[in-house]
């Protein structure tokens, strides 16, 4: 999923307007992807870049950024910039905490989900209803959550055997499931280090032993709001109000109440990624999020506004930051990858007529592999900022036609389009 | 009205109604029988309370007195979702569309046929497909209306009314947005509509379309119906004077005032847009001090990227632009304006003036830095006010007063206040996007003469409008641009309307 995201991301950019591709060319630009990982790999001899380990990894870290994503889409969808992201998740990480370590992991996801509840009813008051402005009312809820987990947190956790001011007490973590005999074939094929087919049993085998039933639960969820947005009367009215309101106005939608459910589900899958976060890592702790709900509306903007995109950029996210976490020989692997990626986009720019975009891609490309080819490792300093890094380049210099919802962010009152 | 005892009921009526806003009558005593399986069309000016009354009956507003029946029985409707149920349907004058989601999306919306939870798609396409070859409406389900052109727009939103089971279509200034040839297939798709039965209220100022496709007119004036006429017994001259209460403006100029001095000079203008798609492509013309340049063309082909560059607005790729011997090409919008540049933008509410302003601080917009309104660095606030006063006076605008924010002032008015504006400063060119668009007939009057009195002072004028009749009257030359080139050019005292909408079309590129 991550890996075949690089390429994926890069190849849809130009892409002409309403024209779709076809599964056939996301499969052919994932293979392709596979490949240029398996000569990294090959003369890097980072075997980091296609093991399970990172890719297990990638999945844990990419699901939280995901779910942001998804709340971000279900709320710009319906018009509403949700730009308090950040302040929902870290409610809900604080209510997995509070639940997760008193009465388990499933508690504390459905904790975690009515606190981002919470928090989407309070931009929804701010923004439908009083009409404030989306940016003020999401900053301010970015303010005003973690200042609320902490004061709770010291109110609840600190007493708590295992907890401290700043830190609930352990949450057990969530079921994982493997795919029997599979895992195990997997793993034979994989130490083999054959060129790509050893890459592709990392990958197969890091997407199926030991995932977690959390992940499993945001594919559904992702795969369930394709369906719920884009193929019942729901999702179209709830897409018209963001589309044009007073269209929708004209034609009897309760424009109101569209862009209530939509922030409460917004609510809901930013909280669920807090949960996701806590419950994972095995606890709550202030400054958990660390930035992910704002990655996840990058992400969703990558993913030009739809489910699969957004996944396909929480997944390159996710990626990076699993390279992160393995250490500095991954991440100066990872130097020749985005090199090789900034060319990539450097010729399709260039074929679609950016010169100046190309230019700015081919230099910075060149530029990557030249610090892979005279170093020998990255600055453990940057190691960390590695996934911004990333995240920038690519919004800057991939995604170049999106599409996103006509009247996202503007206020509406009703009666006042027609 | 005619109206024998065996024909049914009308299929609409609307008796006494009246309708008050605070300080102002939109509609008193309006009384109109809509007899069923016709187009009636209903004309007055801008103000006259056509839109109101259509408002009422369309369930947006309720009236104050008076009763509304539909196909005999009396009715009151909450909100347009009522209307809807009693098979009235309305064409909104600005689409009511969602560019980004597909026809097909567009029209179910609200009253989605369903399998499951799911959203039925098979069944709505196969119900827009039966309805769209019904009449003829040609549309396509399954095309984002992102990419459609403003008539294909039009009959998605009639389908979209049909959809709902619609049985009498309110259509409000249909033709406003279309071109000759595009108001020919409309007229079609009309009587098509109503061979099968269905009944059209017909909303329009433009007399002549109303002449030929109406088959009962009721004119409004002053927010009250004066008159109910039959197209066979009336000519558009009758009507408009109906509609006016007196004699009528035309717009005509009147002895050549054209010189043989240059005074905007434009060679090879070329723009690409963000997109990469060239707008302008090698645009040649030149205005001599006292002509009218008129240039006719579809919405969208070049006509706003021209302005934009020549105002300085927007950078142009190719090209080089001279105001009086003086290369402008690279100057800003400032100085351009301070060169001598007049410009009346077409959308006053994104370029024309800040609503939330007054009216003096409007004044003082693109001539900042120039007397009246300027003394060295700083504003001059009493000239700037003066001046305002004397174009209030001048030009006729109808305010309260000069303190008063531009959005207290009905668009009229707001386009004769932007007029004044650009014509001070003795402007050497004007630059008119639609001026008189959007405004009433006394305005539309006032606005031409001003135009006339300017041009025999010498001014060269470049005059973009949609209004065939108002280029045709208006102009020493007139080039018609398509795709963002000049196309043709034709002489205004022997074209007509016609010549000029098929050349706008590229129908007539053959000559």
């Amino acid at each position: 999923m991550s890996v075949g995201g690089l390429a994926v991301g890069l190849e849809v950019a130009p892409a002409d307007r309403g024209k779709r591709l076809s599964p056939w060319v996301y499969a052919l630009v994932a293979v392709a992807a596979l490949v240029v990982l398996s000569v990294v790999r090959l003369l890097s001899g980072a075997t980091d870049l296609t093991s399970a380990g990172t890719v297990q990894a990638a999945l844990t870290a990419a699901v939280p950024l995901a779910m942001a994503g998804l709340a971000g889409l279900w709320a710009e969808r319906a018009g509403v910039v949700n730009i308090g992201l950040e302040g929902m998740m870290v409610l809900g990480t604080f209510g997995a905490g509070y639940a997760g370590y008193q009465w388990g992991p499933w508690a504390g996801v459905v904790f975690g989900l009515l606190l981002g509840v919470v928090g989407g009813l309070l931009h929804a008051v701010a923004t439908v209803t009083f009409g404030v402005d989306h940016i003020i009312s999401g900053v301010a809820i970015n303010l005003l959550a973690p200042g609320a987990a902490l004061f709770l947190s010291k109110l609840y956790f600190s007493d708590a055997p295992g907890g401290g001011q700043k830190q609930s007490p352990r949450i057990s973590d969530a079921p994982k499931v493997t795919i029997p005999g599979l895992s195990s074939l997997l793993a034979d094929i994989e130490a083999k280090r054959w060129f790509f087919v050893s890459d592709l049993a990392g990958v197969l085998r890091g997407l199926t032993t030991e995932v977690s039933l959390l992940t499993l639960l945001a594919v559904l969820v992702i795969v369930g709001t394709a369906w719920v947005l884009w193929r019942t009367p729901f999702g179209l009215r709830l897409r018209s109000c963001g589309e044009s309101p007073a269209a929708a106005e004209s034609l009897g939608v309760n424009v109101y109440k569209y862009k209530y459910l939509a922030l409460v589900a917004s609510g809901a899958f930013a909280g669920l990624g807090g949960a996701f976060l806590a419950v994972s890592s095995g606890q709550y702790r202030d400054g958990q999020t660390g930035g992910r709900g704002f990655i996840g509306l990058a992400a969703m903007i990558f993913g030009n506004w739809r489910p699969g995109g957004l996944a396909t950029g929480a997944g390159l996210f996710g990626y990076t930051d699993a390279m992160a976490l393995r250490g500095s020989s991954a991440v100066h692997a990872l130097l020749l990858l985005l090199g090789i990626a900034l060319v990539v986009v450097a010729v399709i720019q260039y074929r679609s007529g950016h010169q100046l975009l190309s230019g700015v891609a081919a230099a910075l490309g060149v530029l990557f592999g030249y610090w892979y080819f005279s170093t020998d490792e990255v600055p453990p300093e940057l190691v960390g900022a590695a996934p911004y890094v990333v995240t920038l380049l690519v919004l800057g210099l991939a995604a170049q036609r999106l599409r996103p919802p006509r009247h996202a962010g503007e206020p509406y009152r009703r009666g006042q389009g027609v | 009205m005619p109206h024998q005892a065996d024909t049914p009921a009308p299929a609409v009526e609307l008796s006494g109604i009246t309708k008050r806003f605070p300080g102002v009558i939109a509609n008193s005593d309006v009384n109109i029988t809509v007899r069923a399986g016709t187009v009636h069309a209903l004309v007055g000016e801008n103000g006259a309370g056509k839109s109101t009354l259509m408002k009422i009956l369309y369930g947006m507003q309720p009236p104050d007195e008076g009763t509304i029946a539909v196909d005999g029985h009396p009715v009151s409707f909450g909100s347009p979702a009522d209307a809807i149920r009693a098979g009235i349907g309305m064409v909104h004058q600005h689409f009511m569309l969602a560019d980004n989601l597909t026809v097909l999306e567009n029209v179910v919306l609200g009253s989605e046929p369903r399998k499951g939870l799911g959203l039925d798609f098979a069944a709505a396409r196969a119900k827009i497909r039966q309805i769209s070859d019904a009449y003829g409406l040609g549309v396509r389900p399954d095309r984002l209306v992102d990419d459609l052109g403003v008539g294909e727009r039009q009959r998605v939103e009639i389908l979209k009314v049909l959809y709902r089971g619609a049985r009498t279509l309110i259509l409000d200034e249909p033709t406003a947005v279309l071109v000759p040839q595009e108001v020919d297939e409309l007229f079609g798709n009309l009587r098509d509509l109503k061979a099968e039965g269905l009944t059209i209220l017909f909303i329009s100022h433009k007399l002549d379309e109303v002449l030929s496709v109406a088959d009962d007119i009721t004119v409004m004036r002053r927010g009250t119906t004066v008159a109910s006429v039959s197209p066979s017994g009336v000519t558009a001259r009758k009507l408009a004077e109906l509609m006016v209460g007196s004699e009528l403006p035309v717009p005509e100029l009147r002895e050549s005032t054209v010189t043989d001095q240059a005074v905007l000079d434009v060679r090879g203008l070329t723009v690409v847009g963000a997109d990469g798609r060239t707008v302008l492509d090698d645009v040649s013309f030149t205005i001599h001090a006292g002509e009218v340049l008129g240039i006719a063309g579809v919405e969208g082909n070049g006509q706003a990227e021209l302005v934009e560059a020549l105002m300085g607005i927007r950078v142009p790729t190719a090209g080089k632009i001279t105001l009086a011997d003086r290369d402008i090409t690279r100057a800003s919008t400032r100085h351009r304006r301070e060169a001598g540049m007049g410009y009346v933008p077409e959308d006053r509410h994104r370029q024309g003036v800040l609503l939330e302003a007054t009216l003096w601080e409007n004044r003082v917009l693109g001539h900042q830095t120039r007397p009246p309104n300027a003394r060295g660095p700083l504003l001059d606030r009493r000239g700037a006010k003066a001046d305002t006063r004397r174009i209030v006076e001048e030009y006729d605008v109808r305010t309260p007063g000069i303190e008063v924010n531009a959005a207290a002032l009905s668009g009229g008015n707001q386009q004769k206040l932007i007029v004044g504006r650009e014509m001070s400063g003795d402007p050497v060119v004007l630059i008119a996007s639609h001026p008189t668009r959007g405004v009433d007939v006394g305005a539309q009057a006032a606005i031409w003469e001003h135009i006339r009195r300017a041009r025999a002072d010498r001014l060269a004028v470049l005059l973009i409008s949609a209004d065939l009749d108002e280029l045709i009257g208006m102009s020493d030359t007139l080039a018609v641009i398509l795709r963002g080139r000049l196309v043709a050019d034709h002489d205004p005292a022997t074209v007509t309307p016609e010549q000029l909408g098929s050349a706008m079309t590229g129908a007539g590129r053959e000559d």
